[in-house]
C-alpha cells in the first residue's frame, strides 16, 4: 500500500488522505449513530408502560366499541360514550362505596412491612437452625444476613419509589386513556396503511395472517386480563371474610401475579400468608386464607372454570419458556418485566404458530403431504 | 365563470371517485351512497406493473379483484410453459370472487398485461365488517350470491350444450 514502484509521491499522499477521511467519517457515522440511538432511548424511556397499558385497554374496550358501532353509532362517538360510561360508573361506585383509603393503607403498610419481614427472617432462621442440625454443611450459607440485606434494600426502594410512582400513576391516568382512544379509533386505519406497504406477491398472505393473529391476540389478552381480575376479586372476597388487613392490596397482588403462569400464583400468595401468620397466627382463619388462595382462587376458579372458558390452548407456553421469559423480562424491566414477560412471550408464540399454521394449510403442495410432513 | 366548463369538471370529478366506480360494479349495484362510502374504506387499491402476476393457479385465494384501469389476462398454465387464455378483463370487470366466502385454491392464474390498478375486496376485512356493519354487508353478500348464481347458471347451460354436442358427435360417428 505504501511506496510501491507504481505510485508517485502525490498519489501516495492522496491515498493516505482518502484512507484517513474514510476512517474518520466511519468513526463519525458510528458515534453519531450511537448518539441517535441513545437519544431515541432517552426519548422513549417512559413510554413503554403507557403504550402497553393503552393497547391492553384498547383490546378490552374494542368489543364494546364494536357493539355501539353495530347499533349504528359513529365509532368516535361510541368511544366517547364508553369513556363517559366508565367515568360515570367509577364515580358512582366511589360515591356509593366511599373512596378506599389507599393512602392510609400505604402508610400503615410502610410501617408494618419491616415487622412482617423481620418475622419472615426469624421464621427462616428457625427453619435454618433446624436444617443445620440435620445437614451441618448448610452453616456455610449465611442466609439470614443475605435476607436481611435484601429486605433492607427492598424497603429502601419502596420508600424512595412511592412518591415517584404516585407521579407516574398520575401521568398514566392521563396518557393511557388518550393513547387508547387513538388506538381504538384509528387502529384499523394504521394497520391498513402498514399492510398496504407489502408487495403484491405477498399481500393476500399478509392480510390473512394478520387477521388470524389479531383475532388470537385479542382473545388472549382479553382472556388473561379478565382471568386476573376475577381471581383478584375472588381473593378479595375470601380475605374480606377474615380479620386480615390490607385485603385490597393483597387481592391486587394476587390478581397481577396471576398473569404469570405456574410461578406467579405462588409469589402472589406469599405476602398474604406472611401477613396472616404474623397478625392472625396459625388458626382457623389462617387455614381459611390458605384455602382461599390455593383451593378456591387457583384450583376451582382459575383452573377449573376460567382457564377452560377464557384461554385457548393455542397460547399455552412450555414451562421452560415461561421461566426464560420471566428471567429475561426481569433483566430488561425489573418486576414489571417479570409480570409482562410471559404474556409477551405468549404473543410471540401465537404469532409464530399462526404463521406456521398458515404456511402449512395454505401450502399449494400440502395435499401431497401428511400433517407430519411425510409424503403421501 | 362559464357554466358549460364548470359542469364538465364537476361531472368528471364525480366519476373519478372510488365510490362512483364501485357503484358501477354489478355486485355493488344496489348499495346506497352511504354504504358505498363504507365499502370504499373496506377495499384495498393495489397497483400492478405490466406483466406482473396477480395470483397463480393453486394459490389459496383470499378475495376478489375489480379492474379499475388497465387490463388483466386470465389463463390456465399448460405443459411446457404454454398458456390457455380464458379471458381478457377490462376496467369494470371483476374476478376471484369465489375466494371471498372461503379459502379455495385459485382455479386460474391472473396477470396484468399493462400497468393496472386493481381494487381488492378481501375475506378477512369482510368477516370483520360483518360483525360491525351487518346491514350493508348483507347487501354486498347478496350481490355476491347473485353474481355467483349467474355464473353457475351460465356454466350449467354451457355444460348442457357441450354434453348435447358430444352426444350428437358420438351418434354421428356411430352412423359412420
Amino acid at each position: 500500500m505504501t511506496d510501491q514502484p507504481g505510485f508517485s509521491r502525490a498519489q501516495v499522499a492522496v491515498l493516505y488522505l482518502v484512507l484517513t477521511t474514510a476512517i474518520a467519517s466511519g468513526i463519525a457515522i458510528y458515534s453519531s449513530a450511537s448518539t441517535v440511538t441513545g437519544l431515541l432511548r432517552t426519548a422513549t424511556a417512559g413510554l413503554f408502560l403507557p403504550l402497553l397499558l393503552a393497547m391492553i385497554v384498547a383490546f378490552l374496550l374494542d368489543p364494546l366499541v364494536n357493539f355501539f358501532e353495530h347499533r349504528g353509532l359513529n365509532r368516535t362517538l361510541g368511544i366517547f360514550s364508553i369513556y363517559l360510561l366508565i367515568f360515570v360508573v367509577g364515580f358512582f361506585l366511589l360515591m356509593v362505596l366511599g373512596v378506599p383509603n389507599w393512602r392510609g393503607m400505604m402508610l400503615a403498610l410502610k410501617a408494618d412491612v419491616p415487622r412482617y419481614i423481620s418475622f419472615a427472617i426469624t421464621y427462616v432462621a428457625n427453619f435454618l437452625a433446624l436444617a443445620q442440625q440435620h445437614f451441618p454443611f448448610i452453616a456455610h450459607y449465611n442466609l439470614e444476613v443475605h435476607l436481611r440485606d435484601f429486605s433492607q434494600t427492598v424497603i429502601g426502594l419502596v420508600l424512595m419509589q412511592t412518591p415517584r410512582s404516585a407521579m407516574r400513576i398520575g401521568s398514566l391516568l392521563i396518557l393511557v386513556p388518550l393513547f387508547s382512544f387513538f388506538f381504538l379509533r384509528d387502529s384499523r386505519r394504521i394497520t391498513r396503511a402498514l399492510i398496504s406497504l407489502t408487495p403484491n406477491r405477498y399481500f393476500e398472505m399478509v392480510l390473512d395472517i394478520y387477521a388470524h393473529i389479531s383475532y388470537q391476540l385479542s382473545t388472549f389478552i382479553r382472556g388473561r386480563v379478565i382471568e386476573a381480575t376475577i381471581v383478584g376479586l375472588v381473593v378479595w372476597g375470601g380475605l374480606a371474610l377474615t380479620d386480615i388487613r390490607y385485603a385490597p392490596i393483597l387481592a391486587l397482588v394476587a390478581g397481577v401475579s396471576n398473569l404469570v403462569p405456574y410461578i406467579g400464583p405462588i409469589f402472589g400468595m406469599l405476602p398474604g400468608i406472611i401477613i396472616a401468620l404474623v397478625d392472625l397466627g396459625v388458626g382457623p382463619q389462617f387455614w381459611w386464607i390458605l384455602c382461599v388462595y390455593i383451593l378456591i382462587a387457583q384450583v376451582i376458579v382459575d383452573n377449573m372454570i376460567l382457564i377452560p372458558v377464557l384461554i385457548s390452548k393455542v397460547s399455552n407456553l412450555h414451562p421452560l419458556w415461561v421461566i426464560l421469559a420471566i428471567i429475561m423480562g426481569g433483566k430488561l424491566y425489573g418486576v414489571l418485566g417479570m409480570i409482562i414477560g410471559v404474556p409477551i412471550a405468549s404473543i410471540i408464540n401465537i404469532i409464530i404458530l399462526e404463521i406456521r399454521q398458515y404456511r402449512r394449510t395454505f401450502n399449494p403442495y400440502s395435499r401431497y403431504f401428511t400433517r407430519h410432513g411425510k409424503m403421501l | 365563470m362559464n357554466p358549460f366548463w364548470q359542469n364538465i369538471f364537476r361531472h368528471q370529478k364525480d366519476k373519478q371517485t372510488l365510490h362512483y366506480f364501485l357503484s358501477q360494479v354489478p355486485m355493488f349495484a344496489k348499495l346506497t351512497t352511504r354504504e358505498l362510502r363504507f365499502l370504499e374504506k373496506l377495499v384495498h387499491v393495489r397497483n400492478f406493473e405490466a406483466e406482473e402476476p396477480v395470483f397463480s393457479t393453486g394459490d389459496i385465494g383470499s378475495g376478489m379483484y375489480i379492474v379499475r384501469t388497465g387490463q388483466v389476462r386470465i389463463f390456465v398454465p399448460r405443459h411446457e410453459g404454454t398458456e390457455r387464455e380464458l379471458a381478457l378483463l377490462e376496467p369494470g370487470d371483476f374476478f376471484g370472487e369465489v375466494a371471498l366466502t372461503a379459502s379455495r385454491p385459485r382455479s386460474a392464474s391472473a396477470r396484468a398485461t399493462t400497468a393496472t390498478v386493481l381494487v381488492g375486496l378481501f375475506r378477512s376485512d369482510m368477516v370483520e365488517a360483518i360483525r360491525s356493519h351487518p346491514a350493508p354487508m348483507a347487501k354486498i353478500l347478496l350481490g355476491l350470491n347473485r353474481v355467483l348464481g349467474d355464473r353457475l347458471l351460465q356454466c350449467s347451460l354451457q355444460l348442457d350444450q357441450f354434453l348435447d354436442d358430444a352426444e350428437r358427435s358420438a351418434r354421428d360417428q356411430g352412423h359412420d
